[in-house]
C-alpha cells in the first residue's frame, strides 16, 4: 500500500517536474545550449504568487494566471537582452556559444537569487492552497488536497501546451525552428518572434510549476535551484528537444524519486536525479527518446 | 604561435609583478583581519587559476571547481580528525585524492561537450555535496569538522598560499608554453580538429582535470587548516559563482586575469558585505555585463587601454556558420 501511495505521489511530483521541463526541453530544441536559469522562473512564480495572494489580497483563481505571466514577461526580457545575441550575431560568437550560454545564465541565474534575496529578504513564504480540502481519500490512499488540486491544473496545463506544440501553427513554427533554424527562416518564419514565444512559454510553464507548488515548497530566492537541476536531468533522460519526453521523464523522475526515498534513503532523495543524470550521459546519451546523436 | 607565446609571456610577467606588490602588502597591511582577507584571495585565486586552466585554456566547461576543494578539505579534515594525523600527511593526502577523483571525472565525462559537461559536472558537485552534508557519522554534516591549525600567525598563512600561488603560476606557465599547451588550446578551439591532427584528446583531457582537481585540492586543504573548520559551504554552488566571476571578470583565457580577479572580487566581497550590499548581487550582474560587451575581461580592457591588439587565441577565426547545429 505505501508503494502505491508513494507512485501516486511520485506522479503527481513528476507532473510539476514536466511543467518545467517542457520549457527547458523547447529552449534547448530552439536554441542547442543550455539554460542555467530556468529554475529562477519557478521562483518567480512561487513569489508572484504568494505574495499577489498574501499582500495582496487576489484571488487564488486569479494568482495563478498573474503568476505565469508575471514568470513570461520576465523570460522574454531576458531573451531579449541576454538571449538574442547567441543566434544573431555570426563568426567569433558562433564559435563559443556555449562558453558565453554557460557563463551568462549561470550569472543571470545568481543574479535572480541575490535580487530576491535583496528585495523580499531568504525568509521563506508559504503560498496559500488551492483549496480548503485538507485530504482526499482516494480509495484506501490519502493524498493532500493542494497536491492534488495543484496536479489536476498541473495535467490541463500541460496537455494543452503539448497539443499547441503539436498541432497549432505556431507550435509547428516552434518545431521547425528546433529542426532547422535556417531553414526556418528561408521559409518565412519569424525567428526571432519564435524564440521571444518559447521563452514565454518556457517562463510561464516554470512559473506555473513555482506558483502551484508555493504552498508544498515556500517560496524563498533559492527554491529553485534544485527544480531547475532536476529539470536538466529530465530533459536529459527525455531527450533533449523532446517534448514528449520531457512529460514522460518528469513522471519516471517524480516516481523514482519516491519510491527511492522510500525504500533507499530519505535522508538521499535529492542525490538520486544525479545519479539518474550520470548513468544516462553515460549509458544512453541520446536520452530515453531522443533520436539526435549527442554532437553539439 | 609566436604570438601566442609571446602573450603568455607577457601575463605571466605581469602576474608575476601583481604577486610581487602583493608579497609587500603585509608591511602595511598589519591588521589579522585584512591578513586574513589576504589569505583567503590567494584561496580564491588559486580556485579561479585552475578553473581557468580547465575552461579557459581546455575549453572544459566544469562546474566542480569547489567540488575539488572540498575533496581536499574533507580529506585532511577527515584524516586529522578520525585518525589524527598531523596535516604533514594530510595535505598531500590531499593533493593525491582531489587529482585522482579529477583524472576520474575527466575520464568518465571526456566524451561530452559543452552543456553536457557542464551539467555532468555541476552533478557531481551536487551528489558530493549533499553526502558530505547528510553523512553525520563521519563528516559532522552541516556543523563541520574542527581542523587543526598548521601556524600561529596568519603571516606564515600568508607566505605559504602566496609561495603555493607563485609556484601554481610558475607550472602553469610551463606547462602552457610547452606543447601541452598548445595541446590544451587546440582542443578548445576545435576538438575534431585537434583530434585529426594526432593530439591525443582523452589524455589532455584528463590530465587537465587531474592538474585542476589536484590545484582546488591543495587550496582546500590550506583553507581549512587557515579556517580550521571544514563545512559543505566550501562546495556550494554560489562559491563555484565567485570562482566563476573573479575569472570572467578578471579575464578568461589570460595568465593574470584570475588572479587579480580573485583579489578583487574577494576584498570588494567583504567591503559590500560591510555596508550591507548583496555582493553576489553584484557580481553577478558584473559577469553578464562582462561577458556580454567586453569578452576579454580587465585585463582585455588594460590591453586596450594600452593599445595593442589582442592577437591570440581568444579572437578565434572561424566561417560563420548559418542555421542551427
Amino acid at each position: 500500500m505505501l508503494t502505491l501511495e508513494a507512485i501516486v505521489l511520485g506522479l503527481i511530483m513528476g507532473i510539476f517536474y514536466g511543467l518545467m521541463a517542457f520549457g527547458l526541453t523547447l529552449i534547448f530544441g530552439i536554441l542547442k545550449v543550455v539554460y542555467f536559469a530556468h529554475g529562477e522562473s519557478f521562483m518567480i512564480g512561487a513569489f508572484a504568487y504568494s505574495l499577489l495572494a498574501l499582500w495582496l489580497g487576489v484571488p487564488l483563481w486569479l494568482a495563478i494566471p498573474s503568476a505565469i505571466v508575471v514568470g513570461g514577461v520576465i523570460a522574454v526580457v531576458v531573451e531579449r537582452l541576454l538571449i538574442r545575441p547567441l543566434y544573431e550575431k555570426f563568426g567569433d560568437w558562433q564559435a563559443m556559444r556555449d562558453e558565453y550560454a554557460i557563463i551568462v545564465t549561470f550569472g543571470l541565474s545568481l543574479f535572480l537569487v541575490n535580487l530576491a534575496n535583496q528585495i523580499f529578504g531568504p525568509y521563506p513564504f508559504r503560498g496559500p492552497e488551492l483549496t480548503d480540502v485538507a485530504r482526499f481519500e482516494l480509495g484506501p490512499m490519502i493524498v493532500g488536497g493542494h497536491r492534488l488540486v495543484a496536479g489536476a491544473v498541473g495535467v490541463v496545463v500541460l496537455v494543452a501546451a503539448y497539443l499547441f506544440i503539436q498541432h497549432s501553427f505556431w507550435g509547428k513554427q516552434i518545431r521547425a525552428v528546433a529542426q532547422n533554424r535556417f531553414g526556418a527562416s528561408i521559409a518565412g518564419i519569424d525567428t526571432r518572434m519564435v524564440s521571444m514565444m518559447v521563452f514565454a512559454l518556457a517562463g510561464g510553464l516554470a512559473a506555473l510549476s513555482g506558483a502551484l507548488l508555493a504552498p508544498l515548497f515556500h517560496a524563498s530566492p533559492d527554491v529553485g535551484v534544485l527544480p531547475a537541476l532536476k529539470s536538466f536531468v529530465i530533459v536529459v533522460l527525455g531527450g533533449m528537444g523532446s517534448p514528449i519526453g520531457s512529460l514522460l521523464g518528469g513522471l519516471i523522475l517524480g516516481v523514482l524519486e519516491s519510491l527511492g526515498a522510500l525504500y533507499i534513503s530519505y535522508t538521499y532523495r535529492d542525490t538520486f536525479a544525479f545519479v539518474i543524470l550520470i548513468m544516462v550521459l553515460l549509458l544512453r546519451p541520446q536520452g530515453l527518446f531522443g533520436e539526435r546523436a549527442r554532437e553539439v | 604561435m609566436g604570438g601566442s607565446r609571446l602573450r603568455i609571456r607577457n601575463e605571466f610577467l605581469a602576474s608575476l609583478v601583481f604577486l610581487a606588490i602583493v608579497a609587500l602588502l603585509p608591511v602595511w597591511v598589519i591588521s589579522p583581519y585584512w591578513r586574513g582577507l589576504l589569505v583567503v584571495s590567494m584561496y580564491f585565486a588559486l580556485l579561479a587559476v585552475a578553473w581557468n586552466l580547465l575552461a579557459g585554456y581546455a575549453g572544459q566547461f566544469s562546474l566542480a571547481p569547489t567540488a575539488f576543494a572540498m575533496i581536499g578539505a574533507y580529506t585532511t579534515g577527515l584524516l586529522a580528525h578520525h585518525y589524527g594525523l598531523s596535516p604533514l600527511i594530510g595535505i598531500p593526502a590531499a593533493i593525491v585524492v582531489s587529482g585522482v577523483v579529477g583524472m576520474g571525472l575527466g575520464r568518465v565525462v571526456f566524451r561530452l561537450r559543452g552543456p553536457y559537461l557542464a551539467l555532468t559536472t555541476l552533478s557531481f558537485a551536487e551528489i558530493l555535496r549533499h553526502v558530505v552534508r547528510n553523512a553525520h557519522e563521519i563528516t559532522r554534516g552541516e556543523f563541520g569538522l574542527r581542523v587543526p591549525a598548521l601556524f600561529d600567525s596568519h603571516l606564515a598563512y600568508f607566505y605559504v598560499f602566496l609561495g603555493l600561488l607563485l609556484a601554481v603560476q610558475v607550472g602553469l606557465y610551463l606547462m602552457l608554453r610547452s606543447p601541452a599547451g598548445l595541446y590544451l588550446q587546440a582542443i578548445r578551439d576545435d576538438e575534431t580538429a585537434a583530434a585529426s591532427r594526432g593530439v591525443n584528446v582523452v589524455f589532455w583531457k584528463t590530465t587537465a582535470f587531474a592538474v585542476s582537481g589536484a590545484i582546488c585540492g591543495i587550496a582546500g586543504a590550506l583553507y581549512v587548516h587557515f579556517s580550521e573548520i571544514a563545512s559543505p559551504q566550501i562546495g556550494h554552488i554560489f562559491e563555484t559563482g565567485l570562482v566563476l566571476a573573479s575569472v570572467v571578470i578578471g579575464g578568461m583565457g589570460t595568465m593574470i586575469g584570475p588572479v587579480v580577479g580573485a583579489f578583487l572580487v574577494e576584498i570588494a566581497s567583504e567591503q559590500f558585505r560591510a555596508i550591507g550590499v548583496n555582493h553576489m548581487l553584484l557580481f553577478a550582474f558584473m559577469v553578464i555585463v562582462v561577458v556580454r560587451f567586453f569578452r576579454e575581461g580587465l585585463w582585455g580592457l588594460v590591453m586596450l587601454a594600452l593599445g595593442r591588439r589582442l592577437a591570440g587565441p581568444r579572437r578565434r577565426a572561424r566561417p560563420a556558420q548559418a542555421g542551427g547545429s
